[in-house]
């Protein structure tokens, strides 16, 4: 017997009691996961750099340095390697932790404005394909039938795709740039949550609490999105995090064919995709992002890891 | 039932598919099929001999086909005399063979290019039995399109689509025989991967070393590094049909507010200069007149000012638009554009957007005119040097890729066109070269120096300025076959109907014009023809072909399979004016077809 089953044959006031106590438990074993808590540091981290970026960043992401005013123009050299006081680079040379660009910006700067792009990146189309997902995937698993033939084959035809090859393909048709990218990454990921909603709502939906709701008269929409949903969405917070990182990767991926992100916009995958040519002249230009969009990506799989772990109920014994 | 309805859905779906990935597959391509420098097809030369009114053009009607007027009888190819004051825009009145070694071109007009031109590659001679046999339907078929048969060094052997062009040397050469057995070209778009495969000694030559790598060739032992005078310009364009740009105050802005020094410093390589004048000063009488603006962001702001933009009424914003594409005269063009966009912003606190643009929608959307709400970067790469190569057909009355023309330079150039002597065309040219740096048609930025790297070992490494290459010089160290690698696949090897220089640079090796230019610079010298002489006032050329000379298929070379080739490319009404997109753009550009507008 889950827990689930066990909670939900509690009366209404136990309910909330039991269900508070089960994020909490639900917490505990997150921080008893040390991959999950690295995860949540790393993303800690990156909110906070995000949040923070217009102070921490020291020049405007978008600005040659030959427009910066008083600037050593001496020292302007295009894709210049960082320059770090504390490493021996000389006094009098403005410091440039990440070096400059191909177009004399500062690579830093543009990294830490950048975290800002892809998290809103990551958490906007991730978003977007949750809620069309879980109300395309309710109603299909709730109702069954031809609904469900009906959607689940669309969902069927859009994970036929290989999901960046569509992606590409719908910004091709609506054409480039940063929210057509967001449009159609959120699209292509919509199937994977629509899934995943009306297989736990099929699960739930045959619970003994369910049959006592429906025979004291709830509504199809009572029972469906005040009974149903909210015992269905665990799965959705592991899948949703784990989105987020793939979401993050696909954008830049968009980005890097100059279909995401326009210039001068400082986006991980526009700046990996401007400077691939540099690769051996200028490696920073190219290293950088790449692990900025590694540990990003990074963080979320560890923290969607663990909360799979967490959140599902036959390893409770584990932990 | 139900079965067959969803039988007959998923068929729907499949058929959706289909399309979907077919309409992808022929965006992806089209960058391929764009031909680079693009002279616009029904652009040049066509001036009326009235201005053009400009603005307002009447309704327009269903267009009318053009009607051939030329006549051609294997010996000669003719269009009456009297068209050349009528309707007929083109330079050619006649293209006689004599006899079987004399060929005599009888022109409408003047022209002191036409030695330049007559050695364009486009104009190589073919067999006249080939050019009849390969016609086709519409197009020249797969064998006229991949396997042209000339007199030149080379011999096409095979052409593995998306892989290398590979040619065997011509046991019958005329002149200077191959070095090289084989010679085999290859294409990468990455100058990174071209110069790797330069390091591994997989290829002997590669084209367009990327400018940050400069260095590294010439520290590497292994390898050296020619560079290629700049031939070339990079410009700005303005297209001044709407607002905010049909304001002269504005394109004065523009042409003070942007720093052009900082842009060549910045992105272009070694042997790059700012452009001066829009022609370059190799060519004679290019940079004669005032000298550029220089840069004064002051002066820029005044002017929009006075243009009527302020903090109440601020300037819009608009597009940068470029295409993607390296070529020598913009060799770092996505730096580039975003530095115009900051230096815009920064200089005259004007907003612009970066627009990339597919190849070939690029290429005709400016040359057309049709980028009315932004400014366009784009560039020219010497086709003959000539002065008129760059000027007219530039700023001819009849290009419409600037919006409207200023007479006080489209009636000089004219005029400066009908004379041989450069000096004495020189006085024309300063009042053509400061009337354009008055009106602002475009802003010239940079003549971009480019730079071939081949193997330490290659004797007689080539650069050439106009990028026509001739490989049967080169010794590749001693071995059999040399491997060049160049930026991009050819289109067709039909050059007479191509203008991609990645096309002509193999044609170069296989066809042979009557004229060719010397190895490693512009100046020309006899090729097919042992000389070309004028008569007096340069209306009338006359051609000693060169004798014993034998094709590639065995058959003798004279005086008919000129005229044959000169009806294919001018000849609208023969059936063997067949090429590949049909446009036959350096035909039409350089000489005119012989046609005039239907009625």
């Amino acid at each position: 017997m889950t827990e689930t089953q066990q909670v939900a044959t509690l009366d209404a006031e136990a309910i909330s009691i039991q269900s508070v106590s089960l994020w909490r438990i639900t917490w505990r074993r997150l921080f008893r996961r040390r991959s999950a808590l690295v995860g949540l540091g790393i993303l800690g981290i990156l909110v906070f750099i995000a949040l923070t970026a217009q102070w921490l960043a020291p020049y405007d992401p978008i600005q040659s340095m030959r427009d910066v005013k008083d600037y050593p123009s001496e020292y302007i050299k295009r894709r210049l390697p960082p320059c770090i006081h504390l490493f021996g680079c000389p006094e009098e040379q403005p410091q440039h932790l990440a070096g400059l660009d191909g177009n004399n910006r500062d690579e830093f700067s543009r990294l830490l404005y950048g975290t800002r792009i892809s998290l809103w990146i990551g958490f906007s189309t991730v978003t977007f394909a949750i809620v069309i997902g879980t109300v395309l995937g309710a109603l299909s698993g709730y109702f069954g039938g031809w609904v469900d033939n009906a959607i689940m084959r669309i969902m069927d035809v859009l994970l036929a795709f290989p999901s960046l090859l569509l992606a590409i393909a719908i910004v091709t048709v609506l054409g480039p740039g940063l929210t057509n990218a967001l449009l159609a990454i959120g699209i292509v990921s919509i199937p994977a949550y629509a899934r995943v909603v009306r297989a736990s709502v099929l699960s739930v939906r045959e619970m003994d609490y369910v049959s006592a709701t429906r025979a004291l008269g709830g509504s199809n929409f009572d029972i469906l999105f005040r009974r149903i949903l909210p015992n269905a969405l665990t799965p959705l917070i592991v899948q949703g995090t784990l989105g987020i990182a793939t979401a993050i990767l696909d954008a830049a991926a968009l980005s890097f064919l100059g279909l995401g992100a326009q210039p001068p916009m400082p986006e991980w995958g526009s700046m990996l995709g401007a400077e691939r040519n540099q690769v051996f002249t200028a490696p920073h230009l190219v290293f950088f992002p790449g692990i900025a969009i590694m540990l990003t990506v990074l963080a979320f799989n560890l923290l969607g890891d663990g909360l799979r772990d967490a959140l599902d109920p036959r390893l409770a014994h584990v932990s | 039932m139900k079965r067959n309805l969803f039988a007959l859905l998923s068929l729907l779906v499949l058929a959706s598919l289909a399309l979907a990935a077919c309409g992808g597959a022929a965006t992806t391509e089209a960058p391929a099929e764009a031909p680079t420098e693009a002279p616009a097809t029904e652009v040049p030369t066509e001036a009326p001999a009235t201005e053009a009114p400009t603005e307002a053009p009447a309704a327009e009607p269903t267009p009318v086909p053009d009607v051939p007027i030329a006549t051609y009888d294997g010996t000669s190819l003719s269009v009456p005399p009297e068209e050349c004051n009528g309707d007929y825009a083109g330079l050619i009145q006649s293209v006689v063979a004599q006899d079987d070694h004399t060929v005599v071109f009888t022109l409408c007009r003047p022209d002191p290019a036409f030695l330049s031109k007559i050695a364009f590659n486009v104009y190589g001679i073919y067999p006249s039995e080939w050019i009849e046999a390969t016609a086709g339907d519409g197009q020249r078929t797969s064998e006229g399109l991949e396997k042209p048969v000339g007199t030149g060094p080379y011999m096409i052997q095979e052409w593995k689509r998306g892989e290398s062009v590979t040619l065997v040397a011509n046991p019958n050469y005329w002149g200077e025989a191959a070095k090289a057995e084989t010679l085999v070209f290859r294409w990468s778009t990455e100058s990174a991967a071209r110069l790797l495969e330069l390091q591994a000694g997989t290829v002997d030559g590669i084209d367009n070393v990327g400018p940050d790598d400069f260095e590294t060739v010439k520290a590497d032992p292994n390898l050296q590094l020619v560079e290629r005078p700049a031939l070339n310009v990079f410009y700005i364009g303005i297209t001044n049909t709407a607002a905010p740009f049909d304001n002269i105050l504005v394109r004065q802005a523009l042409a003070q507010g942007i720093d052009r020094q900082r842009i060549v410093d910045d992105f272009y390589p070694p042997g790059s200069e700012v452009a001066s004048h829009f022609t370059p000063c190799a060519i004679p009488n290019g940079c004669v007149g005032d000298p550029w603006y220089d840069f004064n962001p002051e002066a820029a702001k005044a002017l929009l000012e006075q243009a009527g933009y302020n903090a109440s009424n601020p300037f819009p914003k608009i597009k940068v638009y470029y295409r993607d594409v390296v070529r020598a005269y913009l060799p770092q063009v996505s730096n580039v554009a975003q530095d115009i966009q900051a230096q815009l912003k920064e200089n005259l606190g004007i907003e612009a957007e970066v627009v990339v643009m597919e190849s070939g929608a690029f290429i005709e959307a400016s040359t057309s005119g049709s980028l009315t709400d932004g400014i366009y970067l784009l560039g020219w790469n010497a086709d003959f040097p000539h002065v008129t190569n760059f000027l007219d057909y530039h700023f001819g009355a009849a290009n419409p890729q600037f919006g409207k023309q200023s007479e006080t330079y489209t009636e000089l150039l004219v005029q400066a066109a009908q004379i041989a002597d450069p000096a004495e065309a020189e006085p024309l040219y300063v009042q053509i070269n400061n009337a354009i740096r008055e009106y602002v048609p475009m802003i010239p930025v940079a003549h971009g120096g480019s730079g071939v790297a081949y193997r330490a070992d290659v004797i007689n490494p080539q650069a050439s300025p106009l990028g026509t290459e001739l490989f049967y010089a080169s010794d590749p160290g001693g071995r059999d076959t040399f491997v060049w690698m160049q930026n991009a696949e050819p289109i067709s090897l039909f050059c007479a109907d191509e203008s991609d220089g990645e096309s002509l640079r193999v044609c170069e090796q296989v066809t042979e014009a009557l004229y060719s230019y010397e190895i490693n610079g512009t100046a020309v010298k006899p090729a097919l023809a042992e000389s070309c002489t004028p008569n007096e006032d340069l209306t009338v050329w006359t051609c000693t072909l060169r004798q014993g000379v034998k094709f590639h298929d065995g058959s003798d070379f004279d005086a008919k399979d000129v005229v044959a080739t000169f009806n294919m490319g001018l000849n609208i009404g023969s059936p063997f004016h067949v090429g590949n997109t049909n446009l036959w753009e350096y035909y039409d550009y350089l000489w005119g077809l012989m046609k005039k507008p239907g009625k």
